[in-house]
């Protein structure tokens, strides 16, 4: 069945997959991983965002004593990590297993989305370890149903990264997020990443993130303008009103960069000949605009037209 | 009438002495009995009789023989009668030890028969069992039996019986000249090229058998002790598919209600009765499961389910107890109740033997499950089942597992025959 890859029958039996977990979990700790990667290739071919039947979760727990560190980290996107918001210890265990083993291109997909999952619990979040978000920079790319992405795009996951002032992650994050697979559900979210933009992807050696994040929203563009049928291939889910708000959102997205780019060259321009330095530009709307220059080391704040 | 001399003396009650006198006295008349082969001179006092009169009736007609024939064809013709009556219920007797018209000759024969099976090598009974199988000889009075039609005297009737004497003849001599080569050849090889499943069948008999006076028992015994031991029995006979009485299922129910008594909605356990309540709520749920495989519409299902409903509120509450999961999918799985919906697994973790039971009868009711409700899906609790045992540490038993996974084999819409069910019922009855 895993095989045929018929996501509508792999749905409909989705609970007598699950119940195989525990059962393949065991095997593969033996030694014998063949029906765990047949019920991990079934989760992914399935294009289910939550393909565990419910009386699973209660297993999640136990699973850093049952399971290898590598079946630990395969298993756990598929983990509703919502309802165990008083297993702080079970995220560190996860942390644990994920720095344990080799890093793969599935290995960094279940990472990631794992990690986006996780941040979304407010309970949870603050049980991550730091060094747990180098993962994003390694941008696994994520399979076209993936729930860490859909949970990793709401305003207080964008702010947990934003918090981390660490520009390669905020970019690798928003590398991940932006995907012809969905859109940004949470308008909070989406207003927060056009304000980060101007504020920063707008300073002095920028241009280099700049161009990364417009190459991947005209990526994204062109994948849209292939059209629905296209997109429905990989992921069934999608509907003609995602497609449009997809195309809106990011292409106003890279118009916010382009803008930015734009003002940038604009403020070259307006200092050509000193050794002032750009350190952010301010964005208080459509028109009002400012940026703050660093000169002979007093700061000074530029309004742009 | 000396032999009823000699078992009234036997059965006479001595009215003196002390209880170990009288005893002692009981025990030397027993030991005589035995050293003086009693009931061997008793069973051959009738035969001498039966002899005598064979001897009378075979005289009596040598003797009128000469006197008036017809006379001597009548004395001849009702001992005739009599001798074939005899050797039929010999032949009976020999066969089925079953058969109430026992006789001393039958019985010896029977035993007979069976030091020849017994010391007979096995390749010998598996080339006569399946020469039997293969004559035309056997299956022609066979095949003539089944094509009777009524009335007995139809036309079609006499033709065929008449075919079948013909060729009686012919089939002799077919299978002389086929089966003679046969049997040299399959006496020449070491293994015989097709087995026999006699042990199965036999062991099939046995429980059938066994399952008749477990219904006995239930029925007429009051004994806790007796019905602890029985039901215990029947948990051991019950991994096997065999039709039985239906009634074993009210039975068990009878022992489980005389063990509990019902406040509210709570059940509450007599004292001392714990392990029966667990050992009648088991056999319970197996024989109601079998029961409703087997035949959903049986009316002894429908009195036991109006028999609970009259007993237990829909909402009754069995947690606490040892049964608790038993019980709980009885009442969620044959009786529906709104109330129980929510019944989880939880903590269930019985013992091996339990466990393995409850697992196979899961496995059979999904399977109807499955095909009940139209290919579509096994019931949850049944689901949810393999995802407990699967989920334990340690796992359970081999079987368990193995029928768990069936669980799950049936839910995705793979094809477990009856053949399959059947393997792994020989699986558990072969395993000590």
């Amino acid at each position: 069945m895993a095989k045929a890859e018929d996501y509508h029958q792999l749905q409909s039996k989705r609970k007598a997959i699950t119940t195989l977990l525990p059962y393949a979990v065991r095997l593969e700790k033996d030694g014998q991983p063949d029906m765990l990667n047949t019920f991990i290739h079934a989760a992914r071919a399935s294009k289910e965002w939550e393909l565990t039947w419910h009386h699973t979760w209660k297993y999640a727990k136990k699973l850093p004593h049952k399971a290898s560190p590598h079946a630990f980290v395969l298993v756990s996107p598929h983990v509703r990590w919502y309802l165990l918001t008083d297993s702080g210890d079970l995220v560190q265990q996860w942390a644990a297993a994920a720095s344990a083993v080799p890093y793969t291109e599935e290995v960094g997909q279940s990472v990631v989305d794992v990690l986006l999952q996780i941040v979304e619990v407010d309970e949870l979040a603050p049980y991550i370890p730091t060094d747990m978000w180098s993962w994003l920079i390694r941008q696994p790319s994520l399979p076209p149903v993936c729930y860490g992405r859909v949970v990793g795009s709401h305003a207080h996951v964008f702010r947990a990264v934003r918090a981390l002032k660490d520009i390669e992650v905020l970019k690798s994050y928003l590398l991940l997020v932006w995907s012809e697979w969905g859109y940004i559900q949470d308008g909070k979210c989406f207003d927060a990443m056009c304000a980060s933009i101007w504020k920063y992807f707008s300073g002095n050696g920028m241009g280099g993130h700049r161009a990364e994040l417009i190459q991947r929203l005209d990526h994204i563009l062109g994948q849209l303008d292939w059209g629905l049928e296209h997109l429905k291939e990989h992921n069934p889910q999608l509907g003609r009103y995602d497609l449009w708000r997809m195309k809106s959102q990011y292409r106003e997205l890279r118009e916010v960069l382009l803008e930015v780019e734009r003002c940038m060259f604009s403020l070259i321009l307006s200092f050509p000949h000193t050794d002032s330095k750009l350190n952010t530009i301010q964005w208080f709307g459509e028109d009002v605009c400012q940026c703050v220059v660093s000169s002979s080391g007093t700061e000074v704040i530029v309004p742009l037209l | 009438m000396l032999g009823k001399q000699w078992l009234n003396r036997y059965a006479s009650t001595d009215m003196r002495g002390t209880a170990i006198q009288r005893s002692q006295n009981r025990q030397r008349k027993l030991d005589g009995v035995i050293t003086w082969y009693f009931d061997h001179v008793m069973e051959s006092l009738p035969l001498m009789l039966q002899i005598a009169l064979l001897l009378l009736g075979l005289a009596l007609s040598r003797y009128l023989w000469e006197v008036n024939i017809i006379v001597a064809c009548v004395v001849l013709g009702v001992t005739s009668l009599g001798v074939t009556f005899y050797v039929f219920i010999v032949i009976a007797g020999t066969a089925f030890e079953s058969c109430p018209y026992q006789t001393p000759i039958a019985r010896t024969l029977r035993h007979t028969f069976h030091w020849i099976y017994l010391y007979t090598p096995h390749p010998v009974h598996v080339v006569i069992s399946n020469l039997i199988q293969i004559s035309w000889c056997c299956q022609l009075p066979g095949g003539w039996w089944s094509s009777l039609e009524q009335p007995w005297y139809s036309t079609t009737n006499i033709v065929t019986s008449l075919t079948c004497i013909a060729l009686l003849p012919v089939a002799l001599l077919v299978d002389l000249s086929r089966l003679v080569p046969e049997i040299v050849w399959s006496l020449l090889q070491d293994e015989p090229t097709v087995t026999s499943p006699q042990t199965h069948v036999l062991d099939k008999q046995t429980i059938v058998l066994d399952l008749r006076c477990i219904s006995w028992i239930l029925q007429t015994s009051l004994d806790k002790a007796v019905h602890l031991s029985t039901l215990k029995h029947l948990q051991q006979q019950m991994l096997t598919p065999i039709n039985f009485d239906p009634a074993i299922v009210a039975y068990c129910f009878d022992v489980f209600i005389g063990c509990i008594s019902v406040n509210g909605y709570e059940v509450v356990v007599m004292q001392g009765l714990e392990q029966l309540t667990s050992v009648s709520a088991l056999c319970l749920f197996h024989t109601i499961s079998h029961l409703w495989v087997m035949d959903p519409t049986s009316s002894a299902l429908r009195d036991v389910r109006q028999y609970y409903n009259k007993i237990f509120p829909a909402n009754v509450a069995f947690y606490g107890h040892q049964f608790s999961h038993t019980m709980n999918a009885i009442h969620q799985v044959f009786i529906q109740s709104v109330g129980h919906r929510g019944f989880r697994w939880g903590h269930y973790k019985p013992p091996g033997d339990e466990h393995t039971l409850v697992a196979h009868t899961l496995l059979k009711l999904a399977q109807f499950g499955y095909q009940r409700m139209g290919q579509a899906k096994v019931p949850r609790l049944i689901l949810r089942f393999a995802l407990h045992s699967l989920s334990l540490d340690p796992l359970p038993p081999a079987p368990v597992i193995a029928d768990c996974l069936s669980i799950i084999a049936v839910d995705l819409g793979c094809d477990i025959s009856d053949t399959g069910a059947m393997t792994l019922d020989e699986r558990y009855v072969h395993t000590p």
